[in-house]
């Protein structure tokens, strides 16, 4: 079977053209970071807020709609070979970087082999790659080892940020002090960054897309406290609340507010996937029986409805429904205390004490670990809340010192990038986060996660990704919560600041303010 | 005097040598590295990357080793290198310092200035309904959470009266210049100062009261009393001036704690300073900045100590009795 | 003992201190008894105002949980935080305190030099380091405010040793070959013991404060309803829930309020000659 993307150059997409409103020029946007980015280095730091203020500065080879498919980014064109082994990119002639000089094949290939070095995701989405080549300027080619159904999808900026060879070549990427300053072919220019204070962004006047970006600058600011964030919003100062800026009890309430406009949009890419890990080497949690009760006696609805005022999706599964091959025909666990008792009994569980640690990343998350510990108290068990800070909870997780851990994870579009790392016992390795932290191990899941990652065409890799969602649901190796959703929320006059499924980490070269 | 102050600098470079080396090695007691924090935002590890970050760190090195480069570096004044931030800690809190001392200093002065206020207007009235109205305020005030009054009062200075910004140091993008800028800054100032201010007031207005109580009580007052002189002059030359002794002795001992307060204050406010800067290096585990911010800090409040210790030197009552 | 009492009840304040903390310390210890449901539980649907449901007469949290419910839990929490890092900094301060006054010279010297040591570091990060390390739980906050409050005591103790150690009856104590324990504990640390209780009321005001800081930055114990806690839990949700933290945040500002007033008036109760004066 043969199967040929080509997509003409573009300026920009579907989204934009059924606009009827004129894009009006000029106008600065103030949005909320949080928390201050450690560096703007995208191949170096690959933090959220890093990506958010980065996502500006440097570029992707491709971009992805909301419904995940490819678009041009830093190259105009692509096609993949029969076989789905070979990768061919024509690259966007007449890109600038920020200094002038030209954007070529050589930035492609020199960013490919820093970031195998720098970024850990980039290297992971490139384990299938044999090697890749420039035959002239504008043309890159990668030959895969065997073809990778997701390959696709690893072009983003995030998960591979362009950057200019001729200030890294023959320094140490890590330490060059180029690093503060950085350098992309972006729609914004790095201009200043008055650390604790504000990141300041301008517009690129050589910008690669005609007539973009729209807005002269944007001010990231930086104001640790959530309750202070939305007084900003409140009272003008700021105009962006990217995701997760306010606490989310916060969200009706300045949903409500006159003239804002919130939208959930933005997310598809990440589609971040909350769960508990289940320490499946701790003896109770090692009982299938038990997972089984935890996910009956929590009430997802509630944590949905109250924690996340209504917004994300109960999970069903591994997957998250944005993602590609994901099936809901699945068993399932609805909110049944009664049945989560008798599970208990059931597995013979006699009231041994189980730490649960919630993830400290601020109230709400708090709240929602208080409530699940309600849930699991009220079927019975004897839960302990483990409190610590982000240091702390990553230490305990990468070195597996915990019972019931609560996480979200993105999972990148594709089960090979960002689900099947989660339960393949070649993932079971200590010292490290993101992995199969809950310890299980089933051959026939491994088999089949090495099968779909590499089968062709996509009707067989669908197949199998089903297979293995129901095996997993059945076995509950970790509890699965909510698929989340991240308010975007702004003030109206800003226009089309979510383009792509990348959504405000893609950068605003679209965005627009209506005077 | 000369030889005082030297003794005195040279006692301080051992307290903060030990304050160095308790705090390098309690600072890494604490779970997780920065390896695992930076680890965790990437959204992806693998034993490579947490490697090269531990490397990049010096983690990897024996830990008296890493005391030693630490205090070599101390001793030149290089407070390392903050590999989270990219940049050499000395510039880091550089950069923020100013900020804070602004802050500190304005809520030191504005607590001073109304706490002895205050209680020299209490002492005088003493046991009458306006004494017992200026202990109870000032207790409020004590009583009160330091954060909450700081959220109050942001709701009503910025959210419905709109006078003043909630946030920040300046205006972003404003760009002012000369005593537009001044101006602008000050109003970011007012409520960040006024809600450490207001805090250390109660704890004036009380000492200088009962201080001022006890002074008049003393001889020599009795003594100008009887001298017939005028009981303003009474106050202000005899008692005021002694009863300040004590004040001056709590203010040294305060300053820890008003950089403490600042923790609080520039987390709600955003105020770009050192306090906040001492919270984030924590939860990031950056240890050098960490440490660096804890040295200062330390340094600074033996400065302030000296000071205050001059000063009360300088205000000895018995160098008035001998003149 | 009865001119003391006498003394302290002649000072409104005093009085009134005494009542509130009495009726905390009642509440805390017979709450749970009167008020069987534990404070997480869920009891109602979230944001309920106060006063309008005779169940939850104070309303109910961002979960639905009753505040009144916390509120006397609380009281056990914070009460304890304070009661107990204060018992645990004078244990430290007050034998420290009174061997440097007691002994003097090198001993006094090494003593105080540890002393302004813990006092130079500034307490606060002080005390959100350790929580920190040790990570947060009752007994690392006990810990770590008993750590950084202790120094005052000790530097009170041995200024009021070293006074007392010059009287007579001391004096003859010791020519009389009394061990230096029993004269530090049974002649010398009685007659010091005034400044310190009024030391300790206020220090107890301070750890609760202490506490509700490091609640509010996310340090507190997450298995025990603390009123720094609700108060730290609330302040997201101001705005259209002012009840979650103003309830609690009277109850801290109550309690330390009523402490202050108990210092005031030991204060003068133990100062008479003071309290005349000022009278």
């Amino acid at each position: 079977m043969l199967k040929k993307f080509v997509l003409a150059l573009a300026l920009s997409t579907v989204s934009t053209m059924a606009l009827a409103q004129e894009p009006k020029m000029g106008g600065t946007i103030n949005a909320v970071i949080q928390p201050e980015p450690p560096g703007l280095m995208l191949a170096l730091v690959q933090n959220g807020p890093t990506q958010m203020v980065s996502g500006n500065i440097y570029e992707g080879l491709l971009r992805y709609s909301k419904t995940l498919e490819p678009q041009p980014g830093l190259a105009e064109s692509w096609t993949i070979s029969p076989d789905a082994k070979t990768y061919t990119f024509k690259l966007k002639q007449g890109v600038t970087w920020h200094d002038g000089k030209p954007f070529t094949a050589a930035d492609v290939l020199f960013s490919i082999e820093t970031l195998k070095v720098t970024h850990a995701r980039a290297r992971n989405n490139l384990v299938q790659l044999d090697k890749v080549e420039a035959p002239d300027d504008y043309t890159v080619v990668f030959t895969l080892k065997q073809p990778f159904g997701p390959f696709i999808g690893i072009f983003e900026v995030g998960s591979m940020p362009i950057i200019p060879k001729h200030i890294y070549e023959g320094s140490d990427v890590k330490t060059n002090p180029a690093n503060n300053t950085p350098i992309g072919t972006g729609p914004f220019m790095f201009k200043e960054w008055k650390k604790g204070s504000f990141i300041q962004l301008v517009k690129n006047p050589n910008y690669h897309v005609q007539g973009k970006p729209y807005i002269d600058g944007i001010y990231w600011q930086i104001i640790p406290d959530a309750a202070a964030r939305s007084v900003a919003y409140e009272t003008g100062k700021v105009d962006v609340l990217p995701g997760g800026s306010i606490e989310n009890f916060d969200v009706p309430r300045v949903s409500k507010l006159p003239n804002t406009c919130v939208t959930g949009d933005g997310w598809e890419f990440f589609s971040p996937m909350a769960w508990m890990w289940l320490n499946n080497r701790t003896p109770v949690l090692a009982n299938k029986k038990v997972r089984q009760a935890i996910m009956y006696a929590v009430d997802r609805e509630f944590a949905k409805d109250v924690i996340w005022n209504g917004l994300g999706k109960v999970a069903t599964g591994p997957s998250s429904s944005a993602i590609k091959f994901y099936t809901d025909n699945v068993p399932k666990y609805p909110y049944d205390p009664a049945k989560a008792k008798a599970l208990l009994k059931e597995a013979g569980y006699k009231g041994e004490k189980i730490r649960l640690m919630p993830l400290p990343y601020g109230e709400t998350w708090s709240r929602w670990g208080e409530a699940v510990k309600q849930n699991l108290v009220d079927v019975g068990m004897n839960i302990e809340t483990i409190a610590t800070d982000v240091p702390g909870s990553n230490q305990k997780n990468m070195e597996w010192d915990y019972d019931i851990s609560f996480t979200y994870l993105y999972q990148y579009g594709d089960p090979a990038l960002g689900v099947g790392r989660n339960y393949v016992t070649s993932a079971i390795q200590k010292g490290q986060l993101f992995n199969n932290l809950e310890g299980y191990s089933n051959p026939e899941v491994d088999k089949l996660f090495e099968e779909g990652a590499v089968a062709t065409p996509d009707s067989k890799r669908k197949e199998i990704y089903e297979k293995v969602q129901k095996i997993l649901v059945e076995d509950v190796p970790v509890a699965w919560q909510l698929e989340l959703q991240f308010p975007t929320i702004t003030n109206c006059k800003i226009k089309n600041l979510i383009t792509t499924g990348i959504g405000v980490n893609d950068g605003f070269r679209d965005a627009w303010i209506d005077k | 005097m000369l030889s005082f102050v030297a003794q005195r600098i040279v006692k301080g470079v051992f307290v903060l040598l030990a304050i160095i080396v308790m705090n390098f090695f309690l600072i890494r007691l604490a779970p997780g590295d920065p390896a695992a924090v930076m680890a965790g935002e990437a959204g992806a590890s693998d034993e490579q990357f947490v490697q090269q970050l531990r490397e990049k760190f010096s983690l990897d090195k024996p830990l008296p080793e890493q005391l030693f480069i630490y205090v070599k570096g101390v001793v030149t004044l290089d407070l390392g290198f903050s590999f989270r931030q990219q940049m050499p800690v000395a510039k880091l809190i550089a950069e923020r310092l100013p900020a804070t001392l602004l802050l500190t200093l304005t809520a030191f002065g504005i607590s001073l200035l109304l706490g002895i206020t205050f209680g020299t207007l209490a002492a005088r009235f003493a046991g009458t309904w306006a004494d017992t109205a200026i202990t109870v305020s000032a207790l409020l005030f004590y009583a009160t959470p330091i954060f909450w009054v700081a959220l109050m009062s942001i709701l009503l200075f910025s959210v419905y009266l709109g006078w003043l910004p909630s946030f920040g140091y300046e205006t972003v993008g404003g760009n002012f210049t000369g005593w537009a800028h001044v101006k602008d800054v000050a109003l970011h100032l007012v409520m960040p100062a006024m809600t450490i201010g207001l805090f250390f007031m109660a704890t004036y207005t009380r000492m200088t009261r009962a201080s001022m109580l006890e002074v008049k009580r003393l001889d020599f007052v009795k003594t100008a009393r009887a001298k017939g002189l005028r009981d303003n002059i009474i106050q202000r030359r005899h008692v005021l001036r002694n009863a300040l002794l004590p004040v001056v002795t709590l203010a040294g001992v305060h300053s820890g704690t008003l950089v403490g307060g600042a923790v609080l204050t520039e987390t709600v406010f955003a105020w770009p300073g050192i306090g906040r800067l001492l919270y984030e290096a924590l939860l990031q585990r950056d240890y050098n900045l960490l440490l660096g911010v804890f040295v200062v800090c330390s340094a600074m409040v033996l400065i302030f100590n000296l000071v205050t210790d001059l000063v009360y030197r300088l205000v000895d009552p018995r160098i008035e009795f001998a003149s | 003992m009865k001119k003391f009492w006498k003394l302290m009840l002649r000072n409104p304040g005093g009085v009134i201190g005494l009542v509130i903390i009495t009726l905390a310390i009642f509440v805390a210890l017979f709450g749970q008894m009167i008020f069987p449901t534990s404070p997480w539980r869920m009891v109602q649907r979230p944001f309920l105002p106060p006063f309008t449901n005779p169940m939850v007469t104070l309303g109910t949290d961002a979960l639905g949980r009753d505040v009144f419910a916390g509120l006397i839990y609380g009281a056990r929490v914070s009460l304890l935080v304070g009661l107990v890092s204060t018992t645990v900094a004078l244990t430290i301060g007050v034998p420290l305190g009174a061997i440097a006054g007691y002994f003097g010279g090198k001993v006094d010297d090494a003593l105080m030099r540890f002393t302004e040591f813990f006092q130079t570091i500034p307490s606060f990060p002080l005390a959100i380091v350790l929580v920190a390390i040790l990570q947060p739980s009752i007994y690392s906050i006990v810990g770590s405010i008993a750590i950084v409050s202790w120094p005052p005591v000790a530097r009170l103790v041995r200024g009021e040793v070293l006074s007392l150690r010059t009287r007579e009856y001391v004096q003859a104590a010791i020519v009389t070959g009394q061990s230096n324990t029993w004269i530090i504990s049974r002649e010398i640390l009685p007659n010091a013991l005034s400044p310190v209780i009024v030391l300790a009321s206020l220090m107890v005001a301070n750890a609760i404060l202490l506490e509700s800081s490091l609640s509010f930055l996310g340090l507190g114990d997450p298995n025990l309803m603390s009123w720094g806690y609700m108060v730290g839990a609330g302040r997201t949700v101001i705005r259209q829930a002012w009840w979650i933290t103003v309830f609690p945040g009277v109850a801290i500002l109550i309690s330390v309020l009523g402490m202050n007033l108990i210092g005031e008036g030991l204060n003068d109760a133990l100062n008479p000659r003071l309290a005349k004066d000022s009278r």
